[in-house]
């Protein structure tokens, strides 16, 4: 969050017309605010990988899992789509955020695993050291 | 109460050989000393991939990295961070470029810490459908600065100082080409982003464009406003959907935030762009028929000049550039010229996507600085070859590169190194081939599909490839003759010669390249009707060996009748009878069948 924090500045006040660099600074205020407002700050935060290979690999059904885990009552965690991260062969990836920690990602995820991960390292916290991408 | 930090010290092996394990007792002596264990959290992470820098720890909240100091240093830090929350300056390493950020943002530093991600530094951190993701980091910023306080001369300029050259493949200085756009004088000009990706087995357009659309927005508006365009059109084959939902919600989005359209965050400057699908053809990547394309007709090159700089789309002068050129132009406009041309090799600057397949343990897309060189990339990023198998050969440049043998592993990437050992940048693709691959037949199938491709304008493309094609053919029945592999170079250095345009000037390269680099497997073929890695069927001779137990499995497998034999005896193949389809040697349980 820090990161993001950084590149947000205030506002110019006073009656002048604001540059677009004035004005590109307020949006990215808000747009910062708008994430937070969806939950950024929750301690964890999980990406899964969307692009074409991933969703081939079978990623939609992996990002259901979470969904429905959610819609069931999972709190405390960000859930977003992400982009092609390069690990071809180990897709579909689902990455776990923790602030202040080094992301942790697991390759390969199944239906089941992601059932697992949501059941030990998000809702107790276990990480599943075998599955992680080395 | 005391704000509780976490410390994350680094556990990659050139971290602990630089003491990191000491490191650790030294902090939890430390802390104990000011009756802070167990309010500051120590973890240790794999390797961050700083390692020059090493032993390197992050203090959170804050993520302060830092390197290079010694136990002797940690008291002061754990005063200065922990308990006055001053940290340290001169061990801190800041480095908050954009590209950098990988290894915060990326958990999996093996496959990471050895990239540089310029053009994809947004691939797998972002959510792509969200433009406000985007925004929080620096998204459209390069474009505010360009409006507040940037002339188009100075935007054009600070291209041209980057060294930036064309990421499609031919490597043409971009800045020239913005420089001659922006000089011409006409009423309309375009703006036009190249993403018709063709080649067999690349798609790093595909994952940029899908990984994160809003780049290339911003540099065609960026564009835009440097040579005077006020229209934009992204060039996209259908056959990506995802890619084009993605770049349609993107500019959709754009639009709606004001970064596209009239007055651009209130500036007097409008621009807009609109998608183009094209339907797959391979020649339309080359710019002038992509153009005639665009106009609804079919898409065939014509002979340059006058170049589209001058006369492109509708007639009108016309900018176009690569997907991933485009991914470059935010990064140079925030970080400067001066940076961007720091990073690669002395005529190539910058980074190189790479989408690393084939016989390679970690496949993927892998962004590199210029100066890599090929064993780097395969080696270290790609993990090498899985099952031990031997290296054989890397082809670089898609069906327009060539095959580069185990001697030029050392080859530094750069447009001109690549160019000078026979293959060539191309637009990223990067094959790698093992010993079981014949080179032959490899090279027959990147002619089988520029030849299928060939849009026929050129009779020597045209014909000599469908030509090439039959004597490769020829040779992998083993019906080759010992004349063939000259008329092969022969042929291919007319068709280069006597073609419009990129693609045939290049279609015969994987052959003439494979007949460089692999004159012996060729010969082989033709002399010896061998095939050494067992590809080329029509070369193979199968033959039953005394494993055999007579279970007659082979016998009801063959379809061609050629395997006789009593039961429990061993078994025979009638060569003259085979048709060398390999079904006995699936059935085969006693692996009493020679394949050679």
């Amino acid at each position: 969050m820090a990161m993001l924090l950084r590149w947000s500045c205030q506002f110019k006040k006073g009656g002048e017309v604001p540059t677009p660099l004035e004005i590109i600074r307020k949006k990215r205020a808000e747009a910062i605010n708008r994430i937070i407002s969806k939950g950024y700050l929750s301690s964890k935060r999980v990406y899964v990988g969307m692009a074409t290979c991933e969703i081939a690999a079978g990623s939609i059904e992996v990002m259901e899992v979470f969904q429905e885990a959610i819609r069931s009552g999972l709190s405390d965690v960000y859930l977003s789509q992400k982009g092609c991260a390069g690990r071809c062969n180990l897709e579909p990836t689902v990455e776990v955020v923790e602030e202040g920690k080094i992301p942790l990602k697991y390759g390969l995820v199944t239906k089941e695993k992601a059932k697992e991960i949501i059941e030990r390292h998000l809702k107790k916290g276990e990480v599943i050291k075998e599955w992680l991408i080395k | 109460m005391p704000v509780r930090f976490n410390i994350t010290l680094c556990d990659g092996p050139s971290c602990i050989h630089k003491r990191s394990k000491e490191i650790v007792s030294t902090i939890e002596g430390e802390l104990k000393k000011h009756g802070l264990s167990g309010k500051v959290g120590i973890n240790l992470s794999g390797c961050l991939g700083i390692c020059g820098k090493g032993p390197v720890m992050i203090i959170n909240p804050g993520y302060t990295i830092y390197g290079a100091f010694t136990e002797e240093d940690i008291p002061e830090i754990i005063q200065q961070h922990i308990l006055k929350k001053k940290p340290v300056t001169r061990f801190i390493i800041d480095e908050d470029h954009l590209y950098n950020r990988f290894f915060r943002v990326f958990g999996d530093v093996n496959f990471f810490g050895k990239q540089m991600r310029i053009a994809l530094r947004n691939c797998g951190i972002i959510d792509p459908e969200n433009i406000d993701d985007y925004i929080s980091l620096r998204g459209y910023e390069a474009m505010a600065k360009v409006l507040t306080d940037m002339s188009p001369e100075k935007v054009i300029s600070e291209i041209k100082k980057s060294g930036l050259r064309g990421r499609g493949g031919a490597g043409f200085p971009t800045g020239i080409k913005w420089e001659l756009t922006a000089k011409e004088k006409s009423d309309e000009k375009y703006v036009i982003c190249n993403a018709d990706e063709g080649d067999p087995g690349a798609f790093m357009d595909r994952s940029a464009i899908e990984g994160d659309p809003h780049t290339i927005v911003e540099g065609m508006v960026i564009a835009g406003f440097a040579i005077g365009a006020k229209k934009g059109v992204v060039y996209i084959r259908a056959e990506y959907p995802l890619a084009v939902k993605r770049i349609k919600k993107a500019i959709a989005d754009a639009r709606k935030d004001g970064f596209l359209g009239e007055n651009i965050l209130g500036s007097n400057f409008n621009f807009d762009i609109e998608v183009r699908l094209g339907a797959g053809a391979f020649v339309c990547g080359e710019e002038t028929a992509l153009i005639l394309s665009i106009e609804g007709h079919r898409g065939m090159p014509r002979p340059r000049p006058p170049f589209p700089s001058v006369s492109g789309l509708f007639g009108k002068p016309t900018l176009i550039n690569n997907v991933e050129t485009w991914a470059n132009i935010p990064v140079i406009i925030l970080d400067g010229a001066d940076w961007f041309s720091s990073l690669g090799t002395e005529k190539s600057k910058g980074t190189k996507v790479f989408a690393l397949a084939g016989k390679v343990k970690n496949t993927g897309l892998v962004e590199v600085p210029m100066g890599t060189t090929l064993r780097q990339i395969i080696y270290n990023i790609g993990g090498g070859i899985p099952g031990d198998k031997k290296f054989k050969a890397v082809q670089t440049g898609g069906p327009s590169g060539g095959c580069l043998s185990e001697e030029y592993l050392d080859t530094k990437i750069d447009y001109e190194s690549l160019a000078k050992v026979g293959s060539i940048m191309g637009s990223g693709g990067m094959i790698v081939i093992d010993e079981d691959s014949c080179m032959v037949n490899i090279a027959k199938f990147f002619l089988e599909f520029t030849q299928n491709e060939s849009c026929g304008k050129c009779t020597p493309c045209r014909e000599g490839t469908k030509r090439m094609l039959e004597i490769l053919t020829r040779i992998t029945e083993g019906k080759g003759a010992e004349e063939d592999i000259d008329k092969l170079q022969r042929l291919g250095n007319m068709i280069k010669k006597a073609s419009l345009c990129g693609l045939g000037q290049s279609a015969p390269n994987p052959v003439l390249s494979t007949i460089k680099n692999f004159r012996a497997e060729y010969e082989e073929h033709v002399r010896n009707k061998r095939c050494r890695a067992g590809v080329c069927q029509h070369l193979l001779v199968y033959e039953i060996t005394d494993k055999c137990a007579g279970c007659a499995a082979c016998k009801k497998a063959c379809p061609a009748e050629a395997i006789s034999g009593a039961p429990k005896a061993k078994h025979v193949i009638d060569i003259n009878k085979c048709v060398k389809c390999g079904a006995c040697f699936k059935v085969c349980k006693f692996n009493a069948i020679k394949k050679s």
